[in-house]
C-alpha cells in the first residue's frame, strides 16, 4: 500500500524504551487511519476500566493514508485516549505541520504507553529516537518549552514540537497538547494524560518522503480540487474571516450559547463578527500544511490593560465560549484570555464553559468573593475572565475547582444542573435549542458535547428546519459518518464543502493504489462510529448517558430567534438509534456488529 | 537566456508549503520537504512565514565556490544546474550561498539546487497566494516597491 510509511513507533515511558512495529495494513484498510485506526488500537490496548490518568492509558497518535500528501488539507493527525475529562472514549485532531512531519520522520503513528517517574521529552530525528530528561522544561509555558526543546536538539528551525504547558502538568482536565505553538489537540484533556505520563513534549524532524501510487494523476486531481476550494463561497469567507465567519449566522439564528446558555442570542455579537474582527485585529493569514484555504488568522491588540497580545486565531469556538458565553465582547480581554489558554495549554472551549458556570453561580450568589479570591466574577467582566483562567492553569484558589472540568465544578458548587455539558464535556458554541440536530450530536457523541462529531447546524439552517425534530436522526447519521470519514482519512473538515466523497475516494485510490469508493468510505465510517460506541458500552454506557442538561431539555430562552424552544431528546434518540441499527437502549445489535466485521475486533 | 528569476514576497506567504510539495513531486514523484528546493520557514513568536529560495544570482557564488565543476548555469533559463556525477557533496556551495538555498540531498552525496523546472517553475504555478513569482530581472523590484507602498499607506495615521 503506497502513501503510508508502514511503521508505527511505540514508546514505553515506564521502561524508557522505543521500538517500531509494522503498521497493521489490514486494520488500516478496515478503519482507513487516523481516528478509525485510533479506535482499533484503544479498543485492543486500553481496558475501558482504566484510570485515564493512570499508567494503563495510552496516547495513540495516528496519521492517515492521505496525511502529508498532495490532497488539499491533508495535514491532520489524530490522538485517541481515554479522557480524564469525560471518563469515556475520546479522540482529538490537530492541524498544522506536526502530523505530516511525523510521517516524514517515517511513522504512520506513535503510541505512548506507561508513565515515567521523572519529566521527559521524546526527540524523534528520523530513525533516531531518544527519551530525554525534561526537568529543565517542567513548569514552562508552551512557547518557552518549544524554544528550549529546539535549542536542546540543536536549534533547528525545521523541528516541529507538540508539547504541554503548566495546565497539562497540573492535570487540569481540559489541558490540550499543543503543536507548533498554536495548533491544539484541544478537547478531552489529552494534555492531562500526557502530564500524568510526565511527558512534556514530542519533538520531530523528518527528512523522509511520502511515496504515492500515481503521482501524475494525483497532481491533476489536486489541481482540480484547488479550483473547487477556491471557488466555494463558504471557503472564501473562511479565508477572509477565519472560523469567525460563523458568528453572525450562528447568533442571528439563535444558536450562540450566551451567558452559560441562559440565552442563545448575544446582543454584543456584532462586535465579534468576522468582518469586524478582520477590520479590528487581524494582521495576517496562516495556513496549515498543504492547504490552499488558509483559514488561520493572526490577530494583534495593543491594549492598555494587557500590553501587546499576538495570537493565532481567535477561532469561532473561542470567541463564542470565552466571549459570548462569558458575556465578554472586547477584543483586548478575549485575546488575552486566548493567549493564557494557548500559552498554558488549556482548551479554550471547556475553559470558557467553566468560567461561564462560575459567573452564573457568582451572579446567583451561590459563590461569593470569598470563593473567588475577591474577583468580581460577573458576566461580561473581561479582567475577571483573564484572572480566573490564570488560576485554572495553575490550580490556584477557585481555579483548582474549575480545573477539573464543568461537571465536577458544578457538583462542587452544589448546582449540577447549571453545568452545561454532556458526559462531562462542555458544550461547543451551538445551543441545540436553536438547531435540534446538535442535541443528538452532543448527546450521542462518544466524547461528550463536541460539535465536530456531527456539524448538523449548517444544513439545518440552510434547510430552514432547525427547530424541527423531523428527520434529525437520519441527518445525524449522515453527519457522523461524514466526520468519521475525514477524521480517519485525515483531511481537514474545512475541505468538505469543496471536496466531495467521490473525490476523497479518488484521492485515496491515487495515493494508496488500493481502489476506494464512496460507498466503502461510508462503510468504514459506520465501522468507526460503532466501535467507538462499543468502547463506551463496554464501560456500562447506554441511553441513560446520552443526555443533556435540564436547561436545554426544559427551559426555553426568553428572547431571540429560538425563543421558547426546548429539546425533545427522547424522540430524537429513538430516531437515531433506529437508523443506526442500535437497540432502544442505544446499544449496537450483534447483527449490526457482525455485518460491519466488528465481532472479531 | 530568458533573464527571469524567482521573487519571493514574505508578506504574501501564509506558510501552506504547497510550493514544497509541488517542487518535490514534480522532480522526484514523491512528497518530501527535504527534496524540495524551496523551503518555507515559520517564526512562531513573530508569526511570520518566509521562503528560502535560489535567487539565480547573476554572479553566482555557488558556481564560483565549486571545486569540481559540478555547477553550471543553464543557458536557456539561467538556473543553476547540478551535475550529479561530478558533485561530491562537499557542501562548499551551501556555505557560499548567502541565501541558504542549496541543500544536501537527504540520501545521496550531492546537493540539490533549484533548476527553475526548465523555465516554468512548479512552485510559482501552484502558490495559491502568488507569493512566488517568476519575473524578468529588471521587474523584480516591483513587488517590493508595492509592498513598501502598501505598508506606508496602511501605516498612515498609525502610531509607531
Amino acid at each position: 500500500m503506497s502513501g503510508i510509511t508502514g511503521k508505527i513507533l511505540r514508546v514505553d515511558l515506564a521502561a524508557l524504551t522505543a521500538c517500531t512495529v509494522p503498521t497493521p495494513v489490514e486494520a488500516m484498510q478496515k478503519f482507513a487511519g487516523g481516528r478509525g485506526l485510533g479506535a482499533h488500537f484503544l479498543w485492543k490496548e486500553v481496558d475501558p476500566g482504566s484510570d485515564p490518568l493512570g499508567p494503563q492509558n495510552r496516547l495513540i497518535f495516528m496519521t492517515g493514508p492521505l496525511t502529508g500528501t498532495l490532497m488539499p488539507g491533508s495535514n491532520k493527525v489524530n490522538v485517541t485516549f481515554k479522557s480524564p475529562l469525560t471518563g469515556t472514549y475520546s479522540y482529538s485532531l490537530c492541524g498544522g505541520h506536526w502530523g505530516p512531519e511525523l510521517k516524514f520522520a517515517g511513522y504512520d503513528g506513535l503510541i505512548i504507553e506507561g508513565q515515567s517517574s521523572e519529566p521527559v521529552y521524546i526527540w524523534i530525528d528520523d530513525d533516531a529516537v531518544e527519551i530525554r530528561p525534561a526537568d529543565f522544561l517542567w513548569g514552562k509555558s508552551i512557547p518557552e518549552t518549544e524554544g528550549l526543546i529546539k535549542e536542546d536538539v540543536g536549534g533547528d528551525g525545521q523541528v516541529h514540537a507538540a508539547v504541554i504547558g503548566p495546565a497539562g502538568e497540573n492535570l487540569n482536565r481540559m489541558a490540550c497538547i499543543t503543536a507548533d505553538w498554536y495548533r491544539e489537540f484541544g478537547r478531552g484533556g489529552c494534555g492531562a494524560v500526557m502530564g500524568s505520563k510526565k511527558l512534556k513534549g514530542i519533538a520531530l524532524r523528518g527528512t523522509g518522503s511520502i511515496k504515492v501510487h500515481d503521482p501524475e494523476a494525483l497532481m491533476a486531481h489536486a489541481e482540480k480540487l484547488y479550483g473547487f476550494l477556491k471557488e466555494h463561497p463558504k471557503l472564501r469567507d473562511r479565508r477572509n474571516f477565519g472560523t469567525a465567519e460563523l458568528v453572525e449566522g450562528i447568533n442571528g439564528n439563535g444558536l450562540l450559547g450566551t451567558r452559560n446558555f441562559t440565552g442563545n442570542c448575544f446582543q454584543d455579537a456584532w462586535r465579534l463578527a468576522g468582518p469586524k474582527m478582520r477590520e479590528d485585529i487581524v494582521v495576517g493569514d496562516a495556513s496549515c500544511y498543504g492547504c490552499p484555504v488558509a483559514c488561520g488568522k493572526r490577530s494583534l491588540v495593543r491594549s492598555e490593560k494587557y500590553g501587546e497580545v499576538l495570537v493565532e486565531g481567535p477561532e469561532f469556538e473561542t470567541i463564542a465560549l470565552l466571549g459570548a458565553n462569558c458575556g465578554v465582547s472586547d477584543w483586548d480581554a478575549l485575546l488575552k484570555a486566548t493567549w493564557i489558554c494557548d500559552s498554558t495549554g488549556m482548551d479554550t472551549m471547556n475553559a470558557g464553559g467553566c468560567v461561564a458556570l462560575a459567573m452564573e453561580c457568582y451572579e446567583k450568589g451561590i459563590i461569593t468573593k470569598d470563593d473567588t479570591g475577591g474577583i468580581d466574577l460577573r458576566f461580561g467582566n473581561g479582567e475577571a475572565l483573564v484572572a480566573v483562567l490564570r488560576m485554572m492553569a495553575t490550580r490556584e484558589g477557585i481555579g483548582n475547582i474549575l480545573a477539573d472540568g464543568i461537571r465536577p465544578a458544578a457538583e462542587h458548587f452544589g448546582v449540577p444542573e447549571l453545568g452545561i455539558h454532556s458526559k462531562g464535556q462542555g458544550f461547543a458554541a451551538y445551543d441545540p435549542r436553536g438547531a435540534k440536530g446538535m442535541a443528538l450530536t452532543y448527546a450521542t457523541s462518544p466524547k461528550g458535547a463536541h460539535h465536530m462529531v456531527a456539524t448538523t447546524f449548517g444544513g439545518e439552517i440552510a434547510a430552514g428546519n432547525r427547530l424541527s425534530i423531523e428527520g434529525k436522526g437520519e441527518l445525524q447519521r449522515t453527519h457522523q459518518f461524514s466526520m468519521a470519514i475525514v477524521d480517519s482519512l485525515l483531511l481537514c473538515s474545512t475541505m468538505r464543502p469543496g471536496i466531495g466523497l467521490k473525490d476523497m475516494a479518488l484521492g485515496y485510490t491515487l495515493v494508496t493504489g488500493r481502489t476506494m469508493t464512496d460507498g466503502e468510505l461510508q462503510r468504514i465510517a459506520e465501522r468507526v462510529v460503532n466501535l467507538e460506541r462499543m468502547y463506551n458500552v463496554r464501560m456500562g454506557y447506554s441511553r441513560a448517558q446520552d443526555t443533556l442538561p435540564e436547561r436545554i431539555l426544559r427551559e426555553g430562552t426568553p428572547g431571540g430567534p429560538s425563543q421558547g424552544s426546548t429539546v425533545d431528546l427522547d424522540s430524537m434518540l429513538d430516531q437515531f438509534y433506529r437508523v443506526m441499527g442500535w437497540d432502544e437502549n442505544g446499544i449496537p445489535t450483534r447483527e449490526k456488529l457482525d455485518e460491519l466485521g466488528l465481532l472479531e475486533e | 537566456m530568458t533573464g527571469k528569476v524567482l521573487v519571493f514576497e514574505p508578506e504574501r506567504c501564509v506558510g501552506c508549503r504547497i510550493c514544497e510539495q509541488w517542487c518535490s513531486i514534480t522532480h522526484y514523484g514523491e512528497i518530501s520537504p527535504s527534496l524540495s528546493c524551496i523551503t518555507i520557514t515559520r517564526d512562531h513568536a513573530l508569526q511570520r512565514d518566509n521562503g528560502i529560495i535560489c535567487r539565480q544570482c547573476p554572479d553566482a557564488p555557488c558556481i564560483e565556490s565549486c571545486k569540481f565543476d559540478a555547477l553550471t548555469r543553464d543557458q536557456s533559463t539561467g538556473a543553476i544546474l547540478v551535475d550529479a556525477d561530478k558533485c561530491v557533496g562537499c557542501r562548499m556551495c551551501i556555505r557560499a550561498c548567502p541565501h541558504g538555498a542549496p541543500k544536501m540531498h537527504p540520501t545521496e552525496k550531492r546537493v540539490i539546487i533549484c533548476d527553475l523546472c526548465g523555465g516554468s517553475p512548479a512552485c510559482v504555478a501552484h502558490c495559491p497566494e502568488q507569493a512566488i513569482q517568476y519575473l524578468e530581472i529588471h521587474k523584480t523590484e516591483r513587488p517590493y516597491r508595492s509592498a513598501v507602498h502598501n505598508s506606508q499607506k496602511g501605516g498612515a495615521g498609525r502610531e509607531d
